[in-house]
């Protein structure tokens, strides 16, 4: 695999959440972190974004369903599955 | 997940339990935001555009600080607002942490339509959030920073 092309803000702004749900390749998210580290705009943006998302993550966590059960019998599940492939 | 429990006899063993579960999981987060009673006005989705929020604040609130003043209820509300679509790859992403290929495989659509669905649905919130603090004067509007 070649070192990826630098990417730039518009690749960057597509890729925005992508990143921030960590479902990037590591060549990708390595490129994304090249790009912030010079560039001031779009590193503005992604921690914009950043804090916007834990917000939402705290506020719909507190007020769905009880969080830990609920994510303690999806690991569980996912766990199995995971076991007995 | 409490609706798991009472209906796990009609669960069948060997059958995928996780699709299974996200269905329920997915339905319940369905029932719950149309049974929500504020209902505001629906946003035209052709009208989102990417990233307004950050452009007006990133001078005066780059931080991001003015969400944290905006009530609970406020959030359900701009949530329950969505169009069902957004709303169901919004919850099981931010509420249900799930990753984008559990997402498609239970709403049943591509990962590029969970894609282009999630951002559209986070942008078309945060739009309505910042609408609503800068109406209750948590954050100033763009233009009387710049006057």
């Amino acid at each position: 695999m070649t070192q990826r092309e630098p990417i730039d803000c518009h690749e960057a702004a597509q890729r925005l959440y992508a990143f921030l749900d960590g479902e990037l390749t590591p060549d990708l998210e390595a490129a994304i972190r090249r790009h912030l580290e010079l560039c001031t705009g779009c590193f503005g943006l992604y921690d914009f974004e950043r804090a916007y998302l834990r917000f939402l993550e705290a506020r719909t966590r507190a007020v769905g369903a009880p969080a830990p059960v609920r994510r303690r019998i999806l690991d569980e599940l996912f766990g199995d599955e995971a076991r007995a492939e | 997940m409490l609706k798991a429990y009472r209906a796990w006899d009609q669960y069948e063993r060997g059958t995928n339990a996780k699709a299974w579960l996200l269905t329920i999981l997915r339905n319940t987060y369905i029932n719950t935001y149309r049974r929500a009673k504020t209902r505001p006005v629906m946003v035209d989705v052709n009208e989102i555009e990417p990233y307004t929020v950050f452009r007006d604040v990133r001078s005066s609130d780059p931080e991001a600080a003015f969400f944290s003043q905006i009530v609970d209820d406020r959030v359900t509300a701009a949530i329950a607002a969505l169009p069902e679509e957004f709303r169901e790859v919004l919850v099981l992403s931010d509420t249900e942490a799930l990753s984008y290929a559990e997402i498609a495989a239970t709403v049943g659509v591509p990962v590029g339509t969970v894609k282009s669905r999630l951002f559209r649905a986070r942008q078309l919130l945060q739009k309505q959030l910042y609408d609503y603090a800068v109406a209750e004067g948590y954050v100033r509007p763009r233009r009387e920073e710049h006057p």
